[in-house]
C-alpha cells in the first residue's frame, strides 16, 4: 500500500487567493488540478509538497466555448474527457479530440485536465503537440495581473514551465482553423489505441491554398526535453508541391532534428525510426482531411 | 491537517473529518468499510480502485477524499437495489466473467457507466470503456460477453 505523506491542503475560491498561497509558500506548494500525475509523483516520492492548493473549487475554469468566429476557449480545468467528447471541439478543432482520446485510460481522462497536462510540462504530453500545431495561446493569471502566451513558449524544460511562481493557467484559446486545413495527432505507445505513455507523439497540420501547402506545422512529443516544433520539416513541406516524396523528406527531416533519448521505454534510434513513420502518416492524414474541404 | 467533508456515497450522506492526505480509496475502505473497492497498484495503472464519481469512472487511488467533498460516489456496494443485483452484476455471474474477482468491481462499474450512456455499445466501445482495468486472470472474453449480454438485456 502506498500512502501519501502529510501536507497542508487549501481550497481557495478565487485565482487571486490561490496565487497568494502558492507565492507565499514558494516551491513547496503545488497546485492540484486532476491529480493523476501529481499524486503519482508524490506517492513515488519524486516530489514532496508541503502544501497542495486545490484549484477545482474556483468556478469558471472548466468551460468550453466558441469565441471570435470559429475560435475556441477551453478552460484550464476542462478534463481530457470533456475535450474528447465535446461536440464543439469536434466541430472546430477535431485534432484536439483525437489527441485527448489517446491520453491514458478513460477513468484517468475523467480526472486529468488540459491545464494539468500542459503545466506538468512532461516531454511526453499528448495534448502539447496538438495544441502547438493549432497555435494555442495560454491565458495565465498571477498576482501582478494576467497575460497570454503562445503555447510554444510555455515549456522551459522537462517538468518546468516559463510561468512565474503563483501564476496559474486559466484557459487555452485556439484560433479558428483556416478553410482547407487538416490536422492529425498520431501516437506510438506500447498498447494500441492509447492508454499509456507516448514513445513518440506527432501532430501535423496542413492548410492547402490552391492545392499547394500554404501552412505546415509539425510538433513532436517524447523526442526531446520538451515538446517541440519540427521547423526544418515544416520548411521542407512549404518548399514546393505536396508530393509523396516531399512528405517523406519532411518526415526524415523531423527525425533528424529531434533529439530523443534512450530510456526504459525504448531506444533513441527506435524513436528516430518511429518519428519518421508517424510524421509521414500524420502528414498524409492531415492532407486527406485538408482535401476534404473542412477540418474533419 | 484535518479537512471536513460532506460526501454522498451510494445514496447516503456522510459528514466526516479526514486527514488531507487520505485518498478517496482509503476513505471508502478504511472509514466507511466499503471494501468492495480494491487497491492494486495505487498509481492509476491497474484500475481496480475505480468508483463512479458523479456517474463517471475514476481511479479512487488518485482522488483525495477532501477533493471528493460535495460529490456523489457510487461503489460496487451501491449497485444492488433491495437485494436484487444490478443487471451487469447478474450478467457477470451468468457468464462466469471472473476468476479471482479482484478486478470485478471496477469492471462492473466501468461497464455500468458505459451502459448508462450507451445502452447498446459496440464491441470497440466496450473495450475502450474497460481498457482502464487490468484483469490478470485473462477473463477478458467472458467479461466482454457479459457486458454485451447486459447491454442487450439478456438474462
Amino acid at each position: 500500500m502506498i500512502r501519501l505523506k502529510a501536507f497542508s491542503y487549501y481550497e481557495p475560491a478565487s485565482i487571486r487567493e490561490a496565487s497568494e498561497i502558492l507565492t507565499q509558500t514558494n516551491d513547496k506548494a503545488f497546485p492540484l488540478a486532476g491529480g493523476t500525475d501529481l499524486l503519482v509523483r508524490m506517492k513515488r516520492g519524486v516530489i514532496r509538497p508541503a502544501v497542495l492548493v486545490n484549484l477545482k473549487r474556483i468556478t469558471g475554469l472548466s468551460g468550453i466555448e466558441n469565441e471570435n468566429d470559429g475560435g475556441l476557449r477551453i478552460g484550464a480545468l476542462a478534463t481530457i474527457a470533456d475535450i474528447e467528447t465535446s461536440p464543439l471541439v469536434r466541430k472546430t478543432h477535431p485534432v484536439l479530440c483525437q489527441a485527448a482520446g489517446v491520453l491514458g485510460s478513460q477513468p484517468l481522462r475523467n480526472l486529468a485536465t488540459v491545464g494539468g497536462n500542459i503545466g506538468r510540462a512532461s516531454p511526453a504530453s499528448d495534448m502539447a503537440p496538438a495544441l502547438m500545431v493549432l497555435q494555442a495561446r495560454v491565458a495565465a493569471q498571477g498576482r501582478s495581473g494576467s497575460r497570454e502566451l503562445e503555447i510554444d513558449h510555455v515549456f522551459a524544460g522537462p517538468g518546468s514551465t516559463t510561468l512565474a511562481a503563483g501564476e496559474i493557467m486559466t484557459s487555452f484559446f485556439l484560433p479558428a482553423m483556416a478553410p482547407a486545413t487538416g490536422a492529425a495527432y498520431l501516437k506510438m505507445g506500447r498498447r494500441s489505441g492509447g492508454g499509456d505513455c507516448a514513445l513518440v507523439g506527432v501532430a501535423a497540420l496542413l492548410t492547402l491554398e490552391k492545392a499547394e501547402p500554404g501552412t505546415a506545422r509539425i510538433a513532436l512529443s517524447s523526442v526531446g526535453p520538451t515538446p517541440l516544433r519540427a521547423k526544418r520539416a515544416e520548411a521542407l513541406i512549404l518548399s514546393g508541391k505536396l508530393t509523396e516524396e516531399r512528405m517523406r523528406q519532411a518526415a526524415r527531416a523531423a527525425a533528424e532534428e529531434a533529439a530523443p533519448i534512450t530510456d526504459m521505454r525504448c531506444s533513441a534510434s527506435y524513436r528516430k525510426e518511429i518519428i519518421e513513420v508517424l510524421t509521414y502518416r500524420a502528414l498524409q492524414e492531415a492532407k486527406q482531411k485538408a482535401q476534404g474541404g473542412k477540418a474533419a | 491537517m484535518k479537512v471536513s467533508i460532506d460526501i454522498h456515497v451510494n445514496g447516503e450522506r456522510y459528514q466526516k473529518e479526514v486527514e488531507a492526505q487520505t485518498t478517496l480509496l482509503e476513505f471508502l475502505r478504511g472509514t466507511l468499510h466499503l471494501t468492495g473497492t480494491k487497491e492494486g497498484c495505487g498509481l492509476g495503472d491497474c484500475g481496480t480502485c475505480i468508483v463512479l464519481l458523479d456517474g463517471k469512472p475514476v481511479n479512487s487511488c488518485l482522488v483525495l477524499a477532501a477533493d471528493a467533498g460535495g460529490r456523489k460516489v457510487t461503489t460496487i456496494e451501491g449497485l444492488a437495489v433491495d437485494g436484487k443485483l444490478h443487471p451487469v452484476q447478474q450478467s457477470f455471474i451468468d457468464n462466469s466473467a471472473f476468476q479471482c474477482g479482484f478486478c470485478t468491481p471496477a469492471m462492473i462499474l466501468s461497464a455500468k457507466a458505459l451502459l448508462d450512456k450507451r445502452p447498446e455499445p459496440t464491441e470497440q466501445e466496450i473495450k475502450q470503456a474497460l481498457g482502464g482495468v487490468l484483469c490478470r486472470c485473462g477473463s477478458h472474453q467472458k467479461i466482454l460477453a457479459a457486458v454485451q449480454a447486459a447491454g442487450k438485456g439478456e438474462k
